[in-house]
């Protein structure tokens, strides 16, 4: 799946929060979206998911689905969805339900039958590390922690072919966070899917990505491509000293 | 929830003073003086302002919470509270039923002064029964299965104490006694209810002192939840999945439960009316209009905040396509599926011959194919999400298409109805509710669809509200 924006821009209270001329993501790219707070990571997401209204512009899924050519508007069709997987924050989440209820939701809104569902499920039994699966519990009364991570294997579940998480390695603790690392890895080379974060987590970001964005005040500042090298020196200066790229 | 309770508060006010006038009427004739007849009720008074107080009265401990950061002692916001519980305008809300009964019964017999003994008394037993209510409501906070104990001390005492021995229905003539001390101004009676009142008092202050402190400091407890699965919906495919939600939703959000709960009683009491009283038999409209209110209540109660307990998870919905529309159809049949309830309830007045069957089926499809369509149009305007398991219930929440909807949906029915009643007969009003109501069921899909679609150009605004108000 590819992923186009073309000229747009979101104003709140007179301040511009984004403003982005052209951006494409090709298929297949696991692109790290870092920036500071208020850069307009989050912003750019909600818009890209249609959970927020540009003032112009328009963003583009597109593909090829089983051998044909797909694209749409994703603010004028709702096609993309079933491509697509996203976790935001626990605005996600049905809170008065437990993990194994809300996944087998999912599974059933989403097409997926129950033995694939378990099967899905058995490849993220490291990442849930036993305190999700089994326990009784509904979501709500769940650490942050283990919220994320089932907001996280939700909105991989389906196997969406783009993928996008605003800031998955939050609330996370180390040993997650490095499971969830290895899991976007092996999920972008099996699935051969596009995957989009924002962290705040440098390292992570860089370690999993091949294409950095850096975003500041709503615009692209810097669109790193694979010089890995430089990338590194570059994105660290900028946020130890917010030196000018 | 504000303008349906102004409005379920109005109806029962009106419906009290004509209460009031027509109990005297029909009792002033008998064996017994009007008053006694009423006085001798005085355990159905009681268990009926019991019941409605779960609608009006917080419990301390759920209000305290807020004050305890300032800096004044629990001894007296505890006080406070509970003194403001005695002397709450809820205890004067019977008075719509009392002062114009009394006004019409009392003075004849026992003069201006009889009368403002017989109000006192009355008001004094509804404090009494307001700190009665307080005890059971903070215990069934902790624990729905609380309410086991006072539904069993209200059985065992209306058995015992009137239905066990016709000749010798002790509560009714105790009843009678203790009032008309209060007509006569007997100190004993005064004394007796004001040492009981008292008691409670203590009672509660102890206790709610331990309620505080356990609100305060809350430890979640997380009980294991019991997953039901409902497997017989899946055959629904998503709606069926909604449907799941729906009945989950109702079991584990408190706030949820608590409109599913209200409506209800509202519900069960006005089926009550139909069933265990006479007073309607030869009122056409009212039949009509009690009937068409026992299925719409619930519906009106619950869904005048559509979409509102969805605005907690609206962003997971929206990145499915098509789920806002499987949500609203699910919530339709369910809506649908409570209205058996109703439909259960009638069967009684049906066998009894004060109800048709076609007036029944009039009402249900009144309700499924007019009532409904007429909600269902807020989910396109709601947009503040509901905190679901809230405790205390806020008010002012309402918008004004809320309030504009539910009270079209609460009056034009009844307008409509009595039109029909009025200017032709009780079955042409059932037949052409039956006919309108089933041309709206049978179009669901398209209205829907309709709500669906507007609802999907309001999303950004109604998304955005949704978040803002979590």
């Amino acid at each position: 799946m590819n992923l186009t924006i073309e000229n747009l821009t979101k104003t709140f209270r007179g301040k511009k929060a984004l403003d982005i001329e052209r951006y494409i993501v090709h298929s297949g790219e696991v692109v790290g979206l870092v920036g500071n707070n208020g850069a307009g990571k989050t912003t750019l997401f909600r818009i890209v998911l249609d959970l927020l209204k540009a003032d112009s512009g328009y963003v583009k899924i597109g593909g090829e689905i089983a051998g044909r050519p797909f694209s749409c508007d994703t603010s004028r069709s709702e096609d993309w969805k079933s491509y697509t997987g996203a976790f935001i924050d626990t605005g996600f989440l049905i809170d008065y339900l437990t993990p194994e209820e809300y996944f087998r939701f999912l599974a059933k809104i989403t097409g997926i039958g129950d033995r694939s569902l378990a099967e899905r499920l058995a490849h993220f039994e490291c990442f849930m590390n036993g305190e999700i699966i089994g326990r009784k519990t509904l979501i709500r009364n769940l650490s942050m922690g283990n919220k994320q991570k089932v907001g996280i294997i939700g909105a991989m579940l389906h196997y969406p072919q783009l993928l996008i998480l605003d800031e998955p390695f939050n609330f996370l603790d180390p040993t997650s966070q490095l499971t969830m690392k290895y899991l976007l890895e092996s999920y972008a080379k099996e699935q051969r899917a596009t995957i989009i974060v924002s962290s705040h987590n440098l390292i992570h970001t860089l370690d999993i990505c091949n294409r950095i964005t850096l975003l500041e005040q709503g615009r692209i500042i810097k669109d790193y491509d694979r010089d890995y090298a430089l990338l590194t020196s570059e994105i660290e200066a900028y946020f130890r000293g917010n030196v000018n790229i | 929830m504000k303008v349906v309770c102004y409005f379920i508060i109005a109806f029962w006010a009106v419906y009290l003073v004509v209460l009031g006038v027509s109990f005297y009427s029909l009792f002033k004739e008998t064996a017994l003086e009007a008053f006694d007849w009423i006085d001798g009720g005085l355990i159905w008074f009681l268990i009926a302002d019991f019941l409605a107080r779960f609608v009006m009265q917080d419990t301390p401990a759920q209000n305290i919470k807020q004050y305890k950061l300032l800096n004044i002692p629990t001894k007296f916001l505890l006080h406070t509270f509970l003194l403001r519980m005695g002397v709450q305008r809820y205890n004067l809300f019977w008075f719509f039923f009392f002062l114009p009964f009394g006004l019409l019964a009392v003075p004849q017999f026992y003069g201006v002064g009889g009368l403002a003994g017989f109000l006192m008394g009355w008001w004094m037993a509804f404090v009494l029964n307001s700190y009665w209510y307080l005890l059971w409501r903070t215990l069934m906070n902790r624990n729905l299965l609380f309410c086991i104990i006072p539904i069993s001390f209200y059985v065992v005492l209306v058995y015992w104490g009137i239905f066990h021995s016709v000749e010798n229905q002790w509560l009714f003539n105790a009843s009678i006694h203790l009032m008309r001390g209060f007509c006569l101004w007997r100190p004993w009676a005064f004394s007796l209810l004001f040492s009981v009142i008292v008691l409670l008092y203590v009672f509660n202050y102890h206790f709610q002192k331990k309620a505080v402190y356990q609100e305060i400091s809350k430890q979640h407890i997380d009980t294991p939840v019991r997953s039901f699965d409902m497997r017989f919906l899946d055959k629904f495919g998503i709606v069926g999945e909604y449907l799941k939600l729906e009945i989950k939703s109702m079991f584990r959000n408190l706030v949820v439960r608590k409109q599913f709960v209200n409506g209800g009683l509202c519900m069960l009491m006005l089926c009550s009316l139909f069933s265990f009283s006479n007073i309607y038999d030869e009122l056409p409209f009212m039949r009509v209009f009690i009937c068409v209110y026992c299925f719409s209540c619930l519906g009106v109660m619950t869904q005048t905040s559509i979409m509102c307990a969805e605005g907690n998870y609206i962003d997971g919905l929206m990145v499915h396509k098509e789920t806002i529309l499987s949500l609203l159809r699910a919530k339709y049949y369910f809506q649908c599926l409570v209205l058996i309830i109703p439909v259960l309830f009638s069967l009684m007045p049906i066998m009894e011959g004060k109800l048709t069957v076609l007036t029944l089926l009039g009402c249900f499809l009144f309700t499924s194919g007019v009532v409904f369509p007429c909600l269902f149009q807020l989910a396109v305007y709601n947009d503040s999400t509901i905190n679901l398991n809230e405790k205390i219930t806020r008010s002012g929440k309402n918008t004004k298409i809320q309030m504009l909807v539910s009270a079209a949906a609460m009056f034009l029915p009844m307008a409509f109805m009595f039109v029909l009643v009025e200017i032709f007969s009780e079955m042409v009003a059932s037949i052409v509710m039956a006919s309108i109501g089933a041309l709206g069921t049978l179009m669901h899909p398209f209205w829907l669809k309709s709500v669906y679609n507007r609802f999907m150009k309001r999303r950004y605004q109604n998304m955005e509200s949704f978040r803002n108000s979590r």
